[in-house]
């Protein structure tokens, strides 16, 4: 096995999580903002839990460069296919 | 092969090597389905977006069909699993196979939970009237609709969008407490896993880690938006 | 890590005793899986090529009973004579054989199994289990897709491309099953191919033999490797977007549908998305196998190496942004089109790199023009013909006009028959020893080679002009416009070549069973070339070596000063060689 690497604390990515959560829920259900608004945020806070699994939960903070490589290539290609598709509405 | 006899042993630099990914195969063969993974869920997550985007009308507001409270319990309860599985992974990584069965049952439950919540959740839609291919006739929700308070032209947008991409996350959760289940069984119960070999607990780990950040946009994107 | 692999598996390697099942059908060693993708794919060739001779029979000679005609059902032909709905299930069928169930398959199934653990210098590939069940599901699949061409209503009917709503409807098409069965089918190819590229790029990032570094890889094993991460990231696209199209077929969802709100064009931008890397996966192997043998059939170390690796990954990069070029008609975005228009132009940078690259190659080589070498010669050839009506069509403005008609079935055959398929040949006979421990007969494969290379351009070339003219593809009965009525004895010569080609290629299928048996007995480095995988006896035995040879150089060492053979192979050791340090690799 590999030598082990620094030991985030996941009981503090748990927390953070279960914040984020209860946060999103609050902007979109009681927050009187506008709806565009409200859109940008939740996509944020999304972007945001999703990071923190990805880093500390599946330790790609703790891996080397071209495994990182791995994990984020597909991610540009996906998207181009959506603002592809949804610049088919905006011409 | 006529020089293989000619050599003569000289002490010479050894030809540089190049480092490899330094990851074992069955984790470096995880991170490439997973990448395969990503593009299966932007091909259905994208058309949803692109759907939505060029719909004709207003989408249905969020909390009027579909149930916000035991979803959000839900998202909660795979979270909670996902911290369960990284604990088991730190405890058979300091050599605590007790501690790590533990884990890793919670896990097993965890998901279970969900899919079953899941399960309930699609039943009490289509009681409702919420289907695959818009709302049935005659139900709770075709009222709604009759009312005004849904929009009648997206309705059965709504529903291909929503089954297919919570269908197919449930899919995924589903493999991964069967296998995280034969792991149990076949591996963790009986002992196999120790400080120098608990390979598949972190590739699983790293799958089931996956499905949660699925389920993560999907929550905001399907339910909250 | 290989050290101690070589010592478990050593033991394995010569003492098999694994039973008849386990090792001929249940197989998991690469080479059989390998094997067996290619006798079910090369039978899936056939059954694509049948389906071919039909159509050309309705056009050349339209409304005659067709030759043996008599045997097919009322529904598809009555008295011989092909039904208009027959004649768009042969062409649905054609393409998605051909595509999915035979180039595909043979490149990256039959070659990357085969080659990748050879080449590289292991014992196996990384997952050999998951690797079974990757041809398994394949098989499945075909299976699936032979099977709709039986049932009730017909097989599937809107064009391999399956563009919605024709497809997503049921009252559209006028078939049901046939149209399901379709989707079913591509879900199962997807899901072989993405458990095979997961297999291909582990092995070969983790896998190699000590020495073999990045850049002493032959481009045969580089353009898999290319073509492994294409097929990785475009399968599940296509996957699932036939799992969408199979929901509007079957529960009612309202994708592609745009009477309820759902897009058609979102059915093309799907499939195109997946459909673009598709076409580099159907080309960038055939183009890494012909540089192995271009090399070898001219004795001089391939042209630029480093300039074709970099030509593979770029080809492979930009294919992720030109899908638009295919949908240039469809009404999509204008200012997305000019921007796939440009990106589709920047493609003929890298391809006529690698072009130049063969040709510097072969330049005052000492040319050796086995059956192989011919069939790669003949590659760069078409592939120039096919890659310049290429551009043609990458311009929007000549692809309005030329949009859907010939033009298009005449590059598209010149790219994948003249490109991929000519190129398969080639590596079919260059490493047949290998699989089989006999030689294919050289007389016979040179015969095949100069009457395909003859019949092959009378089918195609002349179908540029009809295409220019204005005939459209899929059209059951040109002669319905006077406009085209003219054009009768060019797709008359056009079917009668298509007959003959067909006929040919009988001799290359004689030629391979004949030679399983009856071939010469192959010596153990038949061509004289630098690879891993002729240091092993042939055919190559179960587990591959007792002990992975150690690489000192690049694979294209032909004649090098430093030998008295024109020839240096990757595993030999001259005094001047520097052993490898071992990697500081996690290992297996």
């Amino acid at each position: 096995m590999e030598t082990a690497h620094k030991r985030p604390n996941y009981i503090l990515i748990w927390v953070y999580l279960a914040v984020l959560t209860a946060a999103e829920l609050a902007l979109a259900f009681e927050l009187p903002i506008s709806r565009n608004l409200k859109l940008v945020l939740l996509l944020f806070l999304a972007i945001w839990k999703a990071a923190l699994v990805g880093l500390f939960f599946m330790h790609l903070k703790f891996e080397r460069w071209n495994l990182r490589i791995m994990a984020i290539i597909p991610l540009p290609l996906a998207v181009i296919f959506i603002l592809a598709g949804m610049s088919e509405h905006i011409w | 092969m006529t020089h293989a006899a000619a050599t003569v042993d000289q002490m010479l630099p050894p030809y540089p090597a190049e480092r490899g990914l330094d990851v074992y195969n069955k984790k470096l063969g995880m991170w490439v389905f997973l990448a395969s993974e990503v593009m299966f869920f932007a091909a259905l997550i994208g058309t949803y977006i692109i759907l939505r985007f060029g719909a004709p009308g207003e989408w249905a507001k969020p909390g009027v069909v579909l149930n916000i409270k035991i979803t959000a319990f839900n998202t909660f309860l795979l979270i909670c699993s996902s911290v369960s599985m990284v604990k088991a992974y730190a405890a058979i990584q300091d050599g605590d196979p007790k501690k790590m069965r533990f884990w890793l049952l919670m896990t097993i439950l965890g998901g279970a939970a969900f899919v079953g919540i899941q399960v309930y959740e699609y039943i009490h839609l289509i009681e409702h009237g919420f289907l695959p291919s818009g709302v049935r006739e005659g139900s709770e929700l075709a009222e709604k609709v009759a009312k005004g308070e849904l929009p009648a032209a997206t309705m059965g947008l709504y529903g291909s969008t929503f089954f297919t991409m919570t269908g197919f996350h449930g899919f995924h959760v589903t493999c991964g407490v069967i296998s995280m289940a034969y792991l149990y069984f076949t591996k963790a119960l009986p002992g196999k896993y120790s400080k120098q070999d608990y390979g598949g607990i972190e590739t699983v780990g790293l799958y089931w880690h996956f499905v949660d950040l699925v389920w993560i946009i999907l929550f905001t994107i399907v339910y909250l938006i | 890590m290989t050290s101690v692999a070589a010592t478990a598996h050593g033991a394995h390697a010569h003492h098999d005793d694994r039973s008849f099942v386990r090792k001929y059908i249940f197989s998991t060693d690469h080479k059989i899986i390998g094997i067996q993708f290619l006798f079910v794919s090369l039978f899936f060739l056939l059954v694509g090529g049948l389906l071919a001779m039909q159509m050309r029979w309705q056009l050349g000679f339209p409304g005659k009973p067709m030759p043996g005609g008599g045997v097919l059902p009322e529904t598809m032909a009555p008295g011989g004579v092909i039904l208009p709905e027959y004649y768009i299930q042969l062409v649905t069928m054609h393409g998605t054989f051909m595509v999915f169930f035979a180039i595909m398959p043979l490149l990256v199934g039959v070659f990357a199994n085969f080659l990748i653990p050879l080449k590289i210098g292991t014992h196996d590939m990384a997952f050999p289990r998951i690797n079974m069940w990757s041809f398994w599901t394949f098989l499945i699949g075909g299976l699936v897709m032979l099977s709709s061409l039986f049932v009730p209503d017909g097989a599937a009917r809107a064009g391999w491309t399956m563009y919605a709503p024709l497809s997503a409807r049921h009252d559209y098409s006028g078939a049901s099953l046939g149209q399901e069965l379709w989707s079913v089918s591509i879900i199962f190819v997807g899901l072989s191919s993405i458990l095979g590229s997961l297999n291909y790029i582990t092995t070969i990032i983790n896998n190699r033999a000590p020495g073999m570094t990045w850049f002493r890889m032959p481009l045969s094993i580089w353009s898999l490797f290319i073509t492994a991460i294409l097929g990785l990231l475009a399968l599940p696209v296509l996957s699932g977007a036939a799992i969408m199209l199979l929901f509007d077929q079957i529960i009612g969802t309202h994708f592609f549908d745009p009477a309820v709100g759902g897009q058609a064009l979102l059915w093309q931008h799907l499939f195109w998305f997946f459909g673009h890397p598709e076409v580099y996966i159907l080309i960038l192997p055939a183009m890494g196998m012909v540089s192995d043998i271009i090399s070898n059939g001219s004795r001089k170390p391939i042209f630029g190496y480093h300039s074709m690796v970099f030509a593979i990954v770029a080809i492979a990069f930009l294919g992720w942004i030109v899908w638009g070029h295919h949908m240039f008609v469809s009404g999509m975005n204008p200012t997305l089109g000019s921007s796939f228009m440009v990106s589709t132009l920047v493609i003929a940078v890298p391809s006529a790199v690698k072009t130049f690259n063969w040709m510097g190659t072969m330049w005052r080589g000492n040319l050796r023009f086995h059956v192989p070498m011919l069939h790669a010669v003949a590659f760069v050839a078409m592939f120039v013909i096919g890659g310049l009506s290429g551009i043609f069509m990458a311009a929007t403005p000549v692809d309005m006009f030329i949009h859907d008609t010939y033009f298009i079935v005449a590059h598209l055959h010149y790219v994948l028959f003249g490109g991929s398929l000519f190129a398969l040949f080639g590596a079919i006979t260059y490493w047949y020893p290998k699989m089989f421990g006999r030689m294919m007969s050289e007389p016979w494969g040179k015969v095949h080679f100069w009457l395909t290379f003859i019949f092959y351009n009378c089918t195609f070339f002349p179908m540029h002009i009809t295409g220019m003219a204005g005939e459209m593809r899929r059209l059951y009965d040109p002669n319905q416009y006077t406009f085209l009525q003219p054009l009768q004895p060019i797709r008359v010569f056009i079917s009668i070549s298509a007959f003959l080609l067909f006929a040919t290629q009988l001799i290359f299928f004689v030629n391979f069973w004949w030679s399983l048996k009856q071939g010469k007995r192959a010596p153990q480095n038949p061509w004289e070339d630098n690879g891993l995988e002729w240091s092993l006896p042939s055919p190559a035995p179960h587990g591959n070596w007792e002990k992975v040879p150690t690489v000192y150089r690049g694979p294209y060492e032909f004649s090098s000063p430093q030998s008295t053979e024109d020839y240096l192979p990757q595993y030999t050791k001259l005094p001047t060689d520097r052993e490898p340090a071992r990697a500081p690799v996690a290992g297996h």
